[in-house]
């Protein structure tokens, strides 16, 4: 592979413990250990993060609702696959929203996990929907946990709420006894 | 079968609904190629805004200055990969990017072009372009394209600090002893005018406005963006004793606004097509880091080829 086109790995961030993990975007990287890293500097910089998943994104079956309703569906055999496997379903609610993870379906392939997932998660209508194997999810480790995650708590300076910038320049007006423009 | 004009009009209503684009849906490919020249003209420009405040991290007066603008900058080479990977949704390559951008074909805010003089100038461009950068990123975190707007929504986010860390700079250094005023203030007379050339032509030239408008990539107008911007700048520069380096800069009180003396245009434009002052060394600086990375990349993938034998799939 050449040297600047590595794989695309699609990463979820789960932000506490109990929440669900949320699609936050993609990395490049030669394998699954360096797209976790790679993931942690990328989406970690903040505070929350207790976990991470990264999948090859030429796994993951991807439909929007538009696509199933006009395209319907398409039924992708892979003969390989004739044993049950377990497939995470991650779906997006919401317009201003992303991916969120939703629950576990059983599938001999991608595209009947696709179809027990719409038929099963029917709670929320779903603009998105994303399944793929979880054999494929590479995740975090709980044992380094502190080590990826803890930089990001320890840095104050990086919030807005660290400057008093507002309070500065009206204490500065105060002293020289200039009226309050209007910002 | 839909015609092609059933599918763009069904598509502006999508927009005009206020519906979110998502990779797989139907997209005219109109807005696919704007989208994809805005995302990676936006990668770039992070990516090669890394170096004009990058130079000053050795020389960064203090431990907790030198952490804030490690950070700073460390934030904005992760700003660049969030809209890599946006751009890569819409079927551009990472390779092809990074070509154009290596290769000085690729445009970039030109922002960027200008020399960072004085340590003054870290504090400046914190404010002034980044702030700047927070009111048309703001913007664009309502866009109708699912990958750039959630990219935007995280950049905000994190760009925040990035203009309050300025401020506080030229806060101190306005009060300070009458060299760093003279210094922030010249740093201010540099950076004025290039800051309000980042909001792109007058709306009357700007040529890819109606349609990004229609398409709900755009809310506002460059012009409105950049009236915002001088409003909220002229009156908290002035508090601070400082000025903007426009003589013809006055207050039109039925409007509430500052209104602004004329942009150099020539100067945007010269500028954009390579005559800044420092075209040439960023690109220099780009080829640079990425053949003296070459090793990094080949060490990752050797370990990566190693471990794959190793791998049970």
């Amino acid at each position: 592979m050449s040297d600047t086109q590595w794989p695309r790995f699609e990463v979820f961030l789960q932000a506490a413990e109990g929440e669900p993990h949320q699609y936050v975007g993609s990395v490049h990287a030669p394998d699954a250990e360096m797209a976790l890293l790679n993931a942690r500097d990328v989406f970690v910089r903040r505070p929350h993060c207790v976990s991470l998943w990264v999948v090859p994104a030429d796994h993951i079956l991807a439909k929007t609702a538009q696509e199933l309703a006009e395209k319907g569906w398409e039924e992708v055999e892979t003969p390989t696959q004739t044993q049950t496997a377990s497939y995470c379903v991650f779906q997006k609610r919401e317009h201003r929203g992303t991916l969120i993870y939703v629950g576990i379906v059983n599938a001999q392939t991608p595209a009947q996990a696709l179809r027990r997932a719409v038929e099963l998660f029917t709670k929320h209508p779903s603009l998105v929907w994303w399944v793929f194997p979880v054999r494929l999810v590479t995740q975090s480790n709980i044992e380094e946990r502190e080590s990826l995650f803890e930089p990001a708590l320890d840095k104050p300076y990086k919030q807005p709420t660290y400057y008093r910038t507002s309070a500065q320049i009206h204490q500065i007006k105060l002293t020289k006894r200039l009226p309050e423009e209007s910002l | 079968m839909k015609t092609e004009e059933e599918k763009l009009r069904e598509f502006e209503d999508r927009i005009a609904r206020g519906e979110t684009i998502e990779p797989g849906d139907w997209m005219p490919e109109g807005y696919r190629k704007q989208l994809i020249r805005m995302i990676s003209q936006h990668a770039h420009s992070e990516i090669v805004g890394m170096l004009p405040e990058g130079a000053w991290i050795t020389r960064a007066p203090t431990l907790h200055r030198k952490r804030v603008l490690l950070a700073k900058v460390q934030d904005e080479g992760g700003h660049g990969e969030y809209l890599y990977h946006a751009a890569e949704t819409l079927g551009i390559s990472r390779e092809e990017m990074l070509n154009a951008l290596l290769t000085g074909k690729a445009k970039y805010a030109s922002v960027f072009n200008y020399p960072t003089r004085t340590w003054a100038d870290v504090g400046v461009i914190g404010w002034l372009v980044d702030g700047a950068a927070i009111l048309n990123q703001t913007m664009l975190a309502k866009c109708s394209y699912g990958p750039y707007a959630r990219a935007m929504l995280r950049i905000c986010a994190e760009e925040n600090f990035h203009k309050k860390q300025g401020q506080e700079m030229v806060i101190l250094l306005s009060q300070g002893t009458p060299a760093q005023r003279a210094m922030v203030q010249d740093a201010i007379n540099r950076w004025w005018w290039p800051t309000l050339m980042m909001f792109g032509p007058h709306d009357t030239d700007s040529i890819n406005s109606a349609e990004l408008i229609r398409w709900g990539i755009k809310t506002k107008t460059n012009d409105e963006l950049r009236q915002m911007f001088i409003n909220q700048m002229v009156p908290e520069l002035h508090a601070l004793g400082l000025t903007v380096p426009d003589p013809d800069l006055r207050y039109d009180a039925e409007t509430g606004n500052w209104i602004s003396g004329e942009i150099d245009w020539e100067e945007f434009w010269r500028v954009i097509r390579g005559g800044g002052p420092c075209n040439k060394e960023r690109l220099a600086a780009r080829q640079k880091a990425h053949e003296e990375g070459r090793w990094v990349r080949e060490a990752l993938e050797a370990y990566a080829q190693k471990h794959t034998k190793e791998q049970i799939r």
